[in-house]
């Protein structure tokens, strides 16, 4: 990997990581386990559609790992590891099918994946099939943070054409 | 273009998914009867219209959640946990959705919300 891309790849884990720890600051007006913005994930998005599938398995993992540890949340490691990881696995295929300037609905198909994968873990680690309850609700919330996770994203990219071409010809 | 709709079209499903889903979860019954979980085992069974008001300490290696039932209800007081999710859900409704404390795998739940269904 060249250094340059390092580089930009540290910038965007930083950025997203200080998304991630000013979120956990603010309250949650839903008190439903696994229901947020995930802001961070607009970076998240940004890099899938700038970089390739290995660099942003490297961002997001880089992303999740020391958010846990700076977040002092090491229980929520395992929810948003196995989140992120179905997540991108669908997310990888999907920014192939679906272009840019519909890069929201590729947000929302990963949001909803992330929240496939937080309930799995959580009916494996509960053990307590009652768990599923919760996926409606992580469904609509799902949608809508990805929605507006996805179209910050798109406006990002689009709305800045200087710095999306000056990382195309890098 | 035609994909796009398409792409579109997927998205609205799986909000009306969710919406119709979160409308049926709340038109479940909840029943009397509460289970108290900790990974996987029931420590308790309560009947909540029977049991007098008390407090309930469980705990997860070293870490408490405080559970209190006050008249016929049911709610974590406190938990030594990171986000406190459980603490803000508030008593157990009368829908069908537990409380959920996930780093301490603790939940409080209706013991026959499933037979029930949709039932009421």
């Amino acid at each position: 990997m060249k250094t340059k891309r390092l580089t930009e790849l540290a910038l965007l884990s930083a950025i997203a990581l200080t998304i991630f720890m000013v979120e956990q600051k603010i309250p949650n007006p839903i008190p439903i386990p696994g229901v947020k913005l995930g802001l961070a994930n607009i970076v998240t998005v940004y890099a899938l559609y700038r970089y390739r599938p290995k660099e942003v398995l490297l961002l997001v993992s880089t992303r999740v790992i020391l958010g846990a540890v700076f977040g002092g949340n090491l229980m929520a490691l395992l929810y948003s590891a196995a989140g992120s990881l179905l997540c991108l696995a669908g997310m990888i295929p999907l920014h192939r099918l679906i272009p840019e300037r519909m890069l929201w609905v590729s947000s929302i198909l990963g949001a909803v994946l992330h929240n496939i994968g937080q309930i799995i873990v959580a009916v494996m680690v509960t053990k307590s099939i009652g768990m599923l309850l919760y996926f409606p609700f992580l469904l609509v919330s799902g949608c809508c943070a990805g929605a507006f996770t996805g179209l910050c994203a798109q406006f990002l990219l689009q709305r800045n054409p200087y710095i999306a071409a000056y990382l195309r010809s890098h | 273009m035609k994909r796009n709709r398409l792409w579109m079209l997927l998205c609205a499903g799986l909000l009306l998914a969710g919406v119709i889903g979160c409308l049926w979860v709340a038109r479940l019954s909840g029943g009397e009867i509460v289970e108290i979980v900790q990974n996987g085992t029931v420590l308790y069974t309560l009947d909540l219209a029977r049991t007098e008001n008390q407090i309930i300490e469980v705990s997860y290696q070293g870490r408490t959640n405080t559970v209190q039932i006050l008249d016929g209800r049911i709610c974590v007081q406190a938990a030594e946990c990171p986000d406190q999710t459980c603490v803000h859900m508030g008593y157990l409704s009368d829908s069908g959705l537990p409380i959920a404390c996930l780093p301490n795998r603790l939940v409080i739940q209706f013991a026959d919300t499933e037979l029930d269904g949709a039932t009421n």
